[in-house]
């Protein structure tokens, strides 16, 4: 895409590196949480079928017996540990709703946090979009995460979108995780390593068209691509969890009357996993907690 | 842009985040009432039942609403257009007993 300037360079580089000091001691805290829970050292379970090995498989003893010893690969042995590989796609709302209400510095903020967090981790590659009306890629998965990559992100956010399409956004992102998967550097030929994709959306959360969201998440999870919303929330007394929405909607009765509606936002809200941040301080651990709940549910399906 | 789906881009509501007050302490809503988030196409009639919903008035009362001191005639889709205000900023309502009940009540 296009390179949007929204900021000089030397304030971006002064609002990059007092964000990182901010959120230095707070992103050792966090890369550590996500090294347990992003890559996992221990070996993955017991496997079959070898002549020799650590554990009788007992699947296989009746057929062993029944013929008459010859189908004799009856052990398990410890597999490879499978490598992953991430693909971390960053998306910051970019959009007016986050300078009006203060949400834009804790945005930014938090982006510094997972950033430099994922990239002390090398665990894979690293791309970061802002989306408003529309989405640009603010920096690309096949360029290194440096220092200067970092200014140059927060250089293209401005906070000046008219619109917040998240609809668009969802969409663009399984678009650029396809092309992504195909151009991904790590040794795919190697069945030991295994590429893992995540859209990590920081935004104050207000986004229309629920429905649609709702069904293009589905379509991520469909093609492995996980999707987590951190709610960055700094309106102080005015918190996205007390915000209430009024919806007109056609009367049951069925008499083309409309009848209103009043409920909790968040009641509705398309993701199903999203946190609700209210100081940068609790991102390390609300995000660990929904990584960790998506892993398991994963390995649920799974096994 | 296509969508993954092949569907086209659907046509949607854009929404607003309203913070409605009043000057009239009889019909307020209580002082902590945060912003209520809408779809831009209400006018006036919706505006009033979403009012009187929230002030739960057994009888609805008539009202009138003002953005930025002038008389909301048209939905909010078309004050903000009209007005080049962004449906990304809260928008301040207030609203007032109508003095002349209207004629009729245009749908919304
Ligand atoms: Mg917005």
């Amino acid at each position: 895409g296009t390179t949007v300037s929204a900021r000089h360079a030397s304030e971006a580089r002064r609002l990059w590196s007092h964000y990182e000091s901010l959120t230095h001691p707070l992103s050792l805290i966090l890369t550590e949480q996500l090294r347990l829970i992003l890559a996992p050292t221990l070996a993955t379970k017991m496997r079959g079928d070898f002549r020799t090995g650590k554990r009788l498989n007992i699947k296989r003893i009746i057929p062993y017996i029944a013929s008459n010893y010859r189908r004799d690969k009856i052990w398990m042995r410890r597999s490879v540990p499978q490598k992953r590989s991430y693909q971390v796609l960053l998306a910051v709302d970019d959009s007016r709703s986050m300078g009006e209400s203060g949400s834009g510095p804790l945005a930014l903020e938090a982006l510094v946090l997972v950033a430099k967090s994922l990239s002390m981790l090398e665990v894979g590659e690293i791309a970061v979009v802002g989306f408003g009306e529309d989405v640009h890629v603010a920096h690309a998965f096949d360029k290194p995460f440096s220092a200067d990559a970092g200014v140059d992100i927060v250089q293209q956010l401005g906070f000046r979108q008219t619109k917040t399409n998240v609809r668009k956004l969802v969409a663009e992102a399984i678009g650029l995780f396809r092309d992504a998967r195909v151009d991904n550097k790590a040794p795919m030929s190697s069945a030991a390593t295994q590429l893992w994709q995540l859209l990590l959306i920081i935004s104050d959360g207000l986004c229309e068209d629920h429905e649609t969201i709702r069904r293009l998440v589905r379509q991520a999870r469909e093609e492995r691509i996980m999707v987590v919303f951190v709610i960055v929330d700094a309106r102080r007394g005015e918190s996205i969890v007390d915000m209430n929405q009024a919806v007109f909607e056609p009367d049951p009765s069925g008499d083309g009357a409309q009848k209103l509606k009043i409920k909790r936002y968040l009641d509705d809200f398309p993701f199903t996993y999203y946190l609700v941040v209210e100081d940068v301080k609790e991102l390390p651990g609300v995000l660990a907690t929904a990584l960790r709940g998506w892993f398991s549910e994963i390995v649920g399906e799974a096994g | 842009m296509d969508f993954p789906d092949g569907g086209r881009e659907p046509t949607h509501q854009t929404q607003v985040r309203l913070q409605l007050r009043s000057r009239q302490a009889d019909i307020s809503l209580p002082d902590k009432t945060g912003p209520i988030l809408v779809n831009t196409n209400l006018r006036r009639y919706a505006l009033s039942t979403l009012v009187n919903t929230l002030l739960q008035s057994e009888k609805p009362i008539p009202l009138e609403f003002l953005i930025n001191g002038t008389f909301l005639r048209t939905s909010l889709e078309e004050y903000l257009t009209a007005n080049g205000i962004s449906a990304e900023n809260t928008l301040t309502v207030e609203y007032v007993r109508a003095i002349v009940p209207p004629l009729y009540l245009a749908s919304f």
